[in-house]
């Protein structure tokens, strides 16, 4: 609670409140920093060596490749004020086509490239169409992602006739041992999606209008941009980056599944949120949710270590999306939350 | 003129307030018929109670699910409240059967446990959403989390009832006739919400607090007693479901309430209830249930595998909500 | 009746026009005869504006005189029902905002309109990246450096185009909205543009308001144009060359400042007098002695404080303020909408606190508020259930509702307050406005509440039902109740009020007997609410 001085003037005591509350944004702005520098003092003190130890920062840099391109995807969704909840289903189908289509044990059809192009497309068609039903049909975006979860649950499940294909490709087969600069290929392939998304969210009209469109949807509307077009653009956009996590996925495994993406919307959700974009919508950013990944990452990684049974993991993530939405929700004895 | 016109929107409200039903209604028509005169079998005694049967939980939980959404919130922990559920009621029953002379002692304890654990997390949900404002979307996926993951910390494998303690869940295989008592149970209890929905005077606040939850606060309505009620109730309900399913089976599974939550939103919205709030009822509730189960049942028959049966709620999900949803309202805002 | 008045608007008008010289010959807009109709009332009543290029135009008037609603139209927020407009001599009909703009007319909105996450460059070209893109990259140099030059032409200087308006202070914010409008204008190429400014002084101290004439005065010397809203009208003395009066959705004149007083304005803003009538005022009751309510050194932060006033049975009491003056949140504090800040508050002698309005009710205090749509009605629901929205309880035999007291209850009410509803039923989505409201008379005066806090009872309804409200608050006092009232207009407060309380900027600045016999003048009470 704010303290409050009855001895000033309305107008002072206006602009105290506004002074206030600009102090306490500002703390929260520095919080998930502060948090990700705690958590590895701790865990450095805890865990020795075992912890802050060259290969296990690459082993955090390995973990961290497939959570980060999730989280990238739903930042932008987050940034609207909407929410995608298809993830474990996008991730899962994308990681299955990729592997289908490329030499495999259970089938035939070698399209090496190509088999990207079909995964990640399939993946941003869904986006499109969770847009299309969010945007035209009015559906809540919580509502449509989560029917869509299950839909390509069971389109990646059909895709394989349930015998998961084993990946047999050289090549593929060979990078998740591939190093590069002393940093995984993979790594690398999400650090460059993060740039992608880094230089969306900053250089171009489209990453500006997100934040707007999250903001306040009646401003870009009355100076002429599309809200509709915005919004679809970014579900589209989730669903490429979801396409691209699949393969990650895919490509670690050595297998299509769909239990590949089972498991990652919590994480990408808990690294969002703690990263310090709002469910509100309008704040935030990639660069919020690099520092929320990371946290996810050292925090999963320092359980580990200490040997916390894996199952906890879950509902540490579920009760850190709780406190997280806790601390920055709008609250207020008039404020309706549904 | 202005009458005309009032009038026409009317019938054009009461048609679009009842599509769903009229939808559901003929829906269960077409497939009974289709799948009797298909499938051989299908209208069989064995097939027919068992569809009844395994009615129940789903039943329960979407009475439940229906108070919810009707006054405009959601919760996307049911299913896994109900595995929690599920897997303390077997559990302790394993962990006490030699502790307590008689089996029925040790039972309806488990169960016991089971239902205050329900209460519980549906109190702390509500609590977390009506005090603390979060989304209720947001909050339940957060104790989805939690509670799957307690779930996995109880037990990993699937757990069987010992044969001892089979007399105690005995009560879920009586029947009369196909109607088995499991869904005797679940209609009396879905019966009892539509009364208390439609004529108690907290019920009553439900279809207000959905309609226009600000309009109910200025007009004295104690709105957040209402929501937290009904949240506890419903944290009640689908451990309720969770004691019924491990009484279906004789064992426990950590993961077996997941799928239900899709199919409760199915059933509900089917069954004509809002997304938006303040429009549907438990009645409703009840065909769009039998909906669900009935085409479950049906591809379940053919040998439709569960994945692409989820596929087909999905796409029954987003058509019912958005044959639902009123868009006639100029420039709102759907997040 | 409209007919009448809009004649009367327009002769007032043609009467006061005649003397005006202004700084330029050249009308850059004019708008004639523009009406507006809200469901079924008039918001606008045949309204007249003419604007020359190069001057500052205040609008004044009381809160409903129509002054947001015609900027609206004149932004193309909203549609006149009839109408013309003129700019630069042409035909003028924006569909939208972004029409206007086109055309050289920019609003600088009452609530911002920037975009806080964003800096100030992508602010003032939001919307407009396009002219700077180079590939599917936006040049952010070459922005922030238009930016810079847009920024100097309101002299801000000291703030780089990159820094994040949530950075910013509420003044600058409004600087940079203000440029930001001049440069949306400017791309219209046209060479004289309007610029509205709606009440934009009410965050800004002294020396912020300064600035801002000075700024406004620089915006006319290039020979654009102002349109300048206030409630403060010692602001629109100071900084406007000509002034219009507005009152009741019609023109009542307009007259060059320099022969403009205060004294001058309140009287063409106020009007008639008081008919007795129309208010019933044969049935004011006097106020018995026992207090109700009483509300000691009230205040919520940043908004009102040091409230203090006794409600006593029988009594109306008139809280008067334009908007931002705190009395509606007076109202909401009261019935436990919002938690207050400071001081204490007394029902019957009990002190009492309440967490939510249904805390309230339980000591019998019940608002009908302001936004029938979105706070006063459930659309959803049937004629009686709204009814008995208040009153569940009471409509209970043992568990249950009793289905045929609810019933009885709605046909009571719909036959005593005459509701137009084909049967009770009916669902209120149905109704017209003063019915709706009609409803939530019934429901509030069926909750068995003694002190009944009405904010702004007859907005949005018709004449006729605006007078059946009228009895109906007569049959209140006579029961025994006591009624806060916010009144739509000063007019309304002084003719049902037995007290008025005056506010302004969130304190009490003047208090008025008002017996049936011995009303306030209206310029009395409009002289402390500006």
């Amino acid at each position: 609670m704010m303290k409050l001085n009855p001895a000033a003037t309305i107008t002072e005591e206006f602009a105290e409140r506004i002074k206030s509350e600009n102090r306490s944004a500002r703390m929260m702005k520095l919080a998930p920093l502060m948090v990700l520098i705690g958590m590895i003092i701790v865990f450095t003190i805890i865990c020795r060596t075992q912890f802050f130890s060259p290969s296990n920062l690459l082993t955090i840099l390995n973990q961290m490749a497939l959570p980060l391109v999730v989280a990238l995807g739903l930042t932008f969704v987050i940034m609207l004020g909407s929410i995608d909840l298809s993830i474990d289903g996008t991730v899962g189908m994308a990681g299955s086509l990729f592997a289908c289509f490329v030499l495999n044990t259970e089938f035939g059809f070698n399209l090496g490239f190509f088999s990207v192009v079909i995964a990640v497309g399939v993946c941003m068609l869904c986006g499109l169409a969770i847009g299309l039903c969010h945007v035209y049909l009015k559906i809540p975006s919580f509502m449509a992602s989560f029917a869509f979860m299950y839909i390509c649950k069971g389109i990646g499940m059909i895709s394989y006739q349930g015998h998961p294909p084993t990946i047999t490709d050289p090549v593929i087969k060979a990078l998740p041992t591939t190093y590069w600069l002393g940093v995984p290929f993979i790594t690398w392939v999400s650090l460059l999606m993060f740039v992608l998304c880094l230089f969306i969210q900053n250089y171009t009209a489209f990453g500006r209008h997100i934040y707007a469109v999250g903001t306040n949807e009646s401003i870009p509307r009355s100076v002429g941009v599309s809200v509709e077009k915005v919004k679809i653009g970014v579900f589209v956009l989730a669903g490429f980056l979801f396409g691209v996590a699949g393969i990650i996925g895919a490509i670690r495994l050595g297998q299509g599944q769909i239990a590949i993406g089972s498991g990652k919307m919590f994480p990408a959700q808990a690294a969002v949120v703690v990263g310090g974009t709002s469910l509100a919508g309008g704040k935030g950013g990639v660069v919020n949710t690099i520092v929320g990944v990371l946290i996810m990452t050292v925090l999963d990684n320092g359980l580990l270590i200490l040997g916390v049974d894996p199952n906890i993991r879950t509902g540490v993530q579920g009760i850190i999306i709780l406190v997280a939405v806790i601390l920055t929700v709008a609250r207020g004895a008039k404020v309706i939350s549904k | 003129m202005t009458t005309k016109t009032s009038l026409a929107a009317k019938n054009r409200g009461g048609v679009r307030e009842n599509i769903m039903k009229y939808f559901s209604f003929s829906a269960i028509i077409i497939l009974v018929v289709a799948l009797s005169l298909t499938q051989e079998n299908w209208l069989g005694t064995t097939n027919l109670s068992n569809l009844l049967r395994d009615t129940a939980p789903l039943m329960i939980m979407s009475a439940g699910m229906t108070m919810v959404l009707l006054f405009g919130s959601i919760d996307l922990s049911m299913g896994a409240v109900c595995s929690v559920s599920n897997v303390t009621y077997v559990h302790f029953i394993l962990a006490f059967q030699d502790v307590f002379v008689s089996p029925w002692i040790a039972s309806v304890l488990g169960m016991l446990v089971s239902l205050a654990f329900g209460l519980g997390s549906g109190i702390a949900l509500g609590l977390i959403h009506v005090k603390l404002k979060v989304p209720s979307f947001i909050a339940s996926l957060g104790f989805m989390s939690l509670w799957q993951s307690v779930a996995l910390l109880i037990t990993q494998n699937p757990e069987s009832v010992p044969k001892a303690m089979w007399e105690t869940i005995e009560w879920y295989k009586v029947s009369f006739g196909v109607l088995g008592l499991p869904l005797v149970f679940a209609l009396i209890i879905i019966v009892l919400f539509y009364c208390i929905t439609r004529f108690t005077p907290s019920g009553r606040a439900i279809f207000a607090i959905g309609g226009n939850e600000r309009t109910a606060r200025v007009a004295g309505m104690n709105v957040d007693r209402t929501k937290l009620i009904v949240f506890a109730v419903n944290g009640v309900l689908a451990a309720l479901a969770g004691i019924f399913l491990a009484a279906n089976l004789r064992s426990s599974a950590p993961t077996i309430g997941d799928a239900f939550t899709l199919k409760i939103v199915a059933a509900c919205a089917l069954g004509g209830t809002s997304l938006a709030g303040g429009k549907g009822s438990e009645l409703g509730t009840i065909l769009g249930v039998f909906t669900v189960a009935i085409i479950e049942n049906g591809m379940n028959f053919i040998g439709v595998d569960a994945y692409s049966q989820n596929v087909v709620f999905g796409i029954f999900v987003l058509l019912a909500i958005a044959i639902t949803v009123d868009r006639r309202v100029r420039g709102q805002i759907v997040k | 009746m409209s007919e009448l008045e809009r004649k009367e608007g327009r002769a007032a008008v043609a009467e006061a026009a005649e003397p005006v010289h202004s700084i330029s010959t050249e009308v850059l807009f004019s708008a004639k005869d523009i009406t507006k109709t809200f469901g079924g009332t008039q918001a606008l009543k045949g309204v007249e504006l003419e604007v020359h290029a190069g001057e500052i135009v205040g609008l004044v008037g009381e809160n409903g005189a129509g002054k947001s609603t015609l900027l609206k139209i004149i932004i193309g927020a909203q549609p006149q029902s009839s109408g013309t407009m003129t700019l630069h001599g042409q035909p003028y009909e924006p569909k939208t905002p972004m029409d206007a703009n086109k055309a050289g007319v920019g609003m600088v909105f009452q609530e911002q309109s920037l975009i806080v996450t964003l800096n100030v460059a992508q602010n003032i070209f939001f919307g407009h990246e396009k002219e700077f893109k180079s590939g599917p990259v936006i040049n952010w140099g070459k922005m922030n450096k238009e930016a810079a030059e847009v920024l100097a032409e309101v002299d801000i200087t000291d703030i780089p185009p990159t820094k994040k308006v949530s950075d910013l202070n509420f003044a600058t914010r409004q600087m940079v909205e203000i440029a930001k409008v001049i440069n949306v204008t400017k791309q219209s190429g046209a060479d004289h543009c309007l610029i509205l400014l709606d009440e934009p002084t009410s965050v800004l101290n002294e020396a912020e308001v300064e600035n801002l004439y000075k700024q406004m005065r620089k915006i006319a010397d290039r020979g654009h144009a102002v349109i300048f809203v206030s409630h403060h009208l010692d602001e629109i003395l100071h900084i406007t060359d000509r002034i219009y009066v507005y009152k009741d959705g019609t023109s009542v004149g307009s007259l060059d400042t320099k022969d403009a007083t205060e004294a001058k304005l309140y009287e063409m803003m106020v009007g008639h007098d008081t008919t007795t009538e129309y208010y019933h005022l044969d049935r004011q009751t006097t106020p018995k002695d026992d207090v109700l309510l009483e509300v000691k050194d009230l205040g919520l932060h940043g908004i009102f404080k040091h409230l203090n006033f006794q409600l006593h049975r029988g009594e109306v009491l008139g809280l008067c303020g334009v908007v931002g003056s705190g009395a509606e949140e007076v109202c909401e504090v009261i019935c436990g909408d919002e938690k207050p800040s400071f001081g204490e508050m007394y029902v019957k002698g009990q002190k009492v606190k309440f967490g939510a309005p249904h805390q309230a009710l339980a000591k019998g205090i019940l608002m009908i508020p302001k936004e029938r749509l979105f706070e006063g009605i459930v659309s959803t629901l049937s004629v009686e259930d709204n009814i008995a929205l208040s009153n569940a309880k009471a409509m209970a035999k043992g568990p249950f509702v009793s289905a045929a007291a609810v019933r009885q209850q709605a046909d009571r009410w719909i036959k005593d307050l005459r509701i137009k509803t084909s049967g009770a039923r009916e669902l209120l989505m149905q109704l017209s406005g003063g019915n709706q409201q009609k409803v939530v008379f019934s429901r509030a005066l069926a909750s068995g509440a003694d002190i009944l806090l009405l904010n702004h009872p007859t907005r949005g309804v018709d004449v006729g039902a605006k007078e059946e409200i009228y009895a109906l608050i007569r049959t209140m006092t006579d029961e025994g109740k006591a009624v806060i009232v916010l009144g739509d207009t000063t007019d309304e407060c002084i003719g049902l009020c037995s007290r008025l309380i005056v506010m302004k900027d969130g304190l009490v600045t003047g208090e008025f007997e008002a017996p049936a016999d011995h009303k306030p003048s209206q310029i009395d009470v409009v002289s402390l609410m500006m």
